[in-house]
């Protein structure tokens, strides 16, 4: 390997053979490269009259965004391109922690490599921490072929797994049409939703488009009164109900009798957990002795009205 | 199971021990031209299935005949907060050859090959220690919890052994629960009374979609109507119940048609239960059977965390489906349910067990444990 200084026009970008990180932020290394110059040289390798960037993507498009004409750069001997790019995947791996993204880029590379299903079951995702099924090996190759959006998504949203198989059994052009939707809620919260309305599409054999665009979920998306949380949070309340009629009947029941109990703010009543019990629970808070004797009088209060029967399965 | 459908292993893998047991030998003496290789142990089969896109549809292929190095037989271990009914499960066999989209195996045993336990020797012991232990009270005991009971039956011919030993027990009796209707081996058996084969039954529309390699519900029936003129009792198991449109009518024509097909006083119980099964399996079955709607209906999770019907959908299946049985002239016959609550028991039949021993005693009737089988 010998240090050189090499033209940035003598390196082809449009080669990614070993490239698995896509989505970065090159405009504040830019500033930084045209501040202070490029310390930490990237590893090339030669290609017929040019180079490839074996690792140290980030930095050369640094550079050329910072118009930096040529840099220091490593160039290595090495002509197997696999031993190179394991290589660099390992010193990878100890320097930074690889997403989820980045992972499926590396098993598509290798792939591409020569590398057999087998061999990066048994011996390559252990090493990524990824566990160790050919059915995670499909899953990471739908998403390394997914389209950019998506991609980018999954990337900077730091998507785990469990979230990301449930997204990709949607359809390319759903998968885009849910990215709004999906975009300003937490993880656990798109995960319910795409749970929902993959029940609600297979059970009532719709499309994804016709479910988004109809009725009340396709009015919630066309509002311009309702910001992107706004709209994403009526769209999942409204796919919940769709997708669990009986129980949110139930819900809605519940909370009108409760509301025709009349109950005092300070006592809480509530449901068995999906109301599989048939008793409810009451709770409240006091602080003193006083207030303790109010809850009660409270309670007793509302044990003989008989409104109270409508809170419990008939 | 019809004649076309039975089972055959794609291998024969055989622990090193295992070979020299009358069991190994009757296998490997109905599978002569299927390839065999001799492994050092589980481990090894696990391995060599491990890394294909579907391990749990690969462990179904391959047939593994190992030493059991735990215990045959265990109390059933029903589900955390419902009610159980003091059964007993023999492991003899994991693991099943047929493919039922909702079956809890492809989770509970996720690639594990399809395993024959070869030392029955240790079975035997067994059994008659927990009889000893369980003195005056009948003890009800089957195979068909971590497999199909009959479905390798044709290679391992294990019913032979299995009525031939309790026919000598009589407060025991065997449940030997099926889907399957190919019965050739059990039928040449001079019947017991204490051995009921039993059959799980759901109407063609589900067997179709969800019970891959399951012979149709006629067959089944046709089985055991068989069965009962060849003198065994038998039961039903209406498990897993399943919501779908039509469900009504479609269990309807089922019932009517179990009722024509089996005489009822032939009929030792029919137990409910509903679909359910861990928040886990879930994605296994979209993995699996992409094309099923099961795991889209209206389940929440239940007091023990498993996804289940939402309650009142249940009670309404429920109360129909024994209503169905009742009129269809199931009227005397002992039901019960499977992994269901206190509550349940009391709104569809009507009494609320207090304890598991409570059902127990409801399904095994006082004449089993007081007289000797013919």
């Amino acid at each position: 390997m010998k240090l050189e200084t090499i033209r940035l026009n003598r390196i082809n970008i449009r080669d990614e053979r070993f490239r698995f990180s896509y989505f970065f932020d090159i405009a504040s290394l830019a500033r930084s490269v045209a501040a202070t110059g490029l310390l930490n040289p990237p590893l090339l390798r030669a290609a017929g009259s040019r180079f490839v960037i074996v690792s140290g993507w980030k930095r050369v498009l640094a550079c050329r965004e910072a118009g930096v004409p040529e840099i220091p750069a490593l160039v290595t001997d090495q002509t197997d391109d696999l031993k190179l790019f394991l290589a660099v995947v390992e010193e990878n791996r100890w320097h930074r922690a690889l997403s989820l993204m980045d992972k499926a880029e590396i098993l598509k590379k290798l792939q591409a490599f020569g590398v057999g299903e087998k061999a990066l079951v048994r011996d390559i995702m252990p090493a990524l921490a990824l566990p160790a099924t050919a059915s995670h090996l499909r899953r990471l190759g739908e998403l390394a072929r997914a389209r950019r959006d998506v991609r980018r998504h999954a990337h900077e949203k730091e998507i785990p797994f469990s979230l990301l198989e449930s997204f990709l059994r949607f359809g390319e052009a759903d998968r885009s049409r849910l990215l709004a939707v999906l975009f300003p809620l937490g993880q656990n919260k798109q995960k319910e939703l795409l749970d929902d309305l993959r029940g609600v599409v297979r059970r009532d054999g719709i499309t994804v488009r016709r479910l988004l665009s109809g009725g009340a979920i396709g009015e919630a998306l066309r509002s311009e009164a309702l910001s992107p949380l706004q709209k994403a949070e009526r769209v999942r309340g409204l796919l919940r109900k769709l997708r669990y009629p009986a129980l949110s009947a139930q819900q809605e029941a519940f909370e009108a009798a409760l509301r025709k109990l009349g109950r005092p703010a300070e006592i809480v009543i509530q449901p068995s957990p999906f109301f599989e019990d048939e008793n409810v629970s009451i709770s409240f808070r006091f602080k003193s002795a006083a207030e303790l004797r109010d809850r009660l009088r409270k309670l007793e209060r509302l044990a003989s009205r008989p409104e109270l029967l409508r809170l419990f399965r008939e | 199971m019809k004649k076309d459908s039975i089972f055959r292993p794609s291998t024969v893998l055989l622990e090193k021990g295992a070979e020299d047991t009358p069991t190994a030998r009757r296998v490997l003496g109905n599978c002569p031209d299927i390839p065999r290789l001799t492994v050092s142990g589980r481990r090894e089969v696990e391995e060599r299935i491990a890394g294909v896109v579907d391990p749990v549809g690969e462990g179904k292929k391959v047939l593994f005949l190992s030493r059991h190095k735990g215990s045959f037989i265990k109390p059933c271990p029903c589900t955390a907060r419902y009610i159980g009914c003091s059964y007993f499960i023999i492991n003899s066999v994991l693991n099943c050859p047929l493919d039922c989209t909702y079956c809890i195996l492809q989770l509970y045993l996720g690639g594990g090959p399809l395993t024959v336990f070869c030392n029955l020797e240790r079975l035997w012991t067994e059994i008659d220690r927990l009889l000893a232990k369980t003195r005056g009270r009948p003890v009800r005991i089957g195979t068909g919890e971590l497999s199909d009971s009959l479905a390798l039956d044709h290679l391992t011919g294990a019913s032979g052994e299995l009525v031939a030993f309790f026919r000598q027990r009589p407060r025991a009796i065997l449940e030997l629960k099926t889907k399957t209707a190919d019965l050739e081996r059990l039928l040449r058996l001079r019947p017991a009374e204490n051995v009921v084969v039993s059959w799980s039954l759901n109407p063609d529309a589900v067997v179709g979609q969800d019970e891959a390699g399951a012979p149709p519900v006629g067959a089944r029936l046709e089985a055991a109507a068989e069965a009962t003129r060849r003198g065994f009792p038998v039961g039903f198991h209406f498990d897993p119940l399943i919501l779908f449109r039509g469900w009504e009518e479609a269990y309807g024509r089922l019932i009517d048609s179990l009722f024509r097909s089996v005489p009822a006083r032939r009929i030792r119980w029919i137990s409910l239960g509903s679909l359910r099964f861990p928040p886990a399996l879930k994605g296994i079955i979209e993995a699996r059977f992409p094309e099923s709607r099961l795991v889209h209906a209206e389940l929440v999770p239940g007091r023990d965390g498993k996804l289940r019907y939402f309650k009142p959908l249940r009670l309404e299946l429920y109360r129909k489906i024994v209503a169905l049985i009742r009129h269809a002239g199931g009227r005397e016959i002992p039901l019960y349910f499977c992994m269901e609550d206190s509550e349940v028991w009391e709104r569809v039949l009507k009494w609320r067990p207090r304890r598991k021993a409570d059902v127990e005693l409801s399904l095994s009737p006082r004449s089993v444990g007081s007289k000797s089988v013919p």
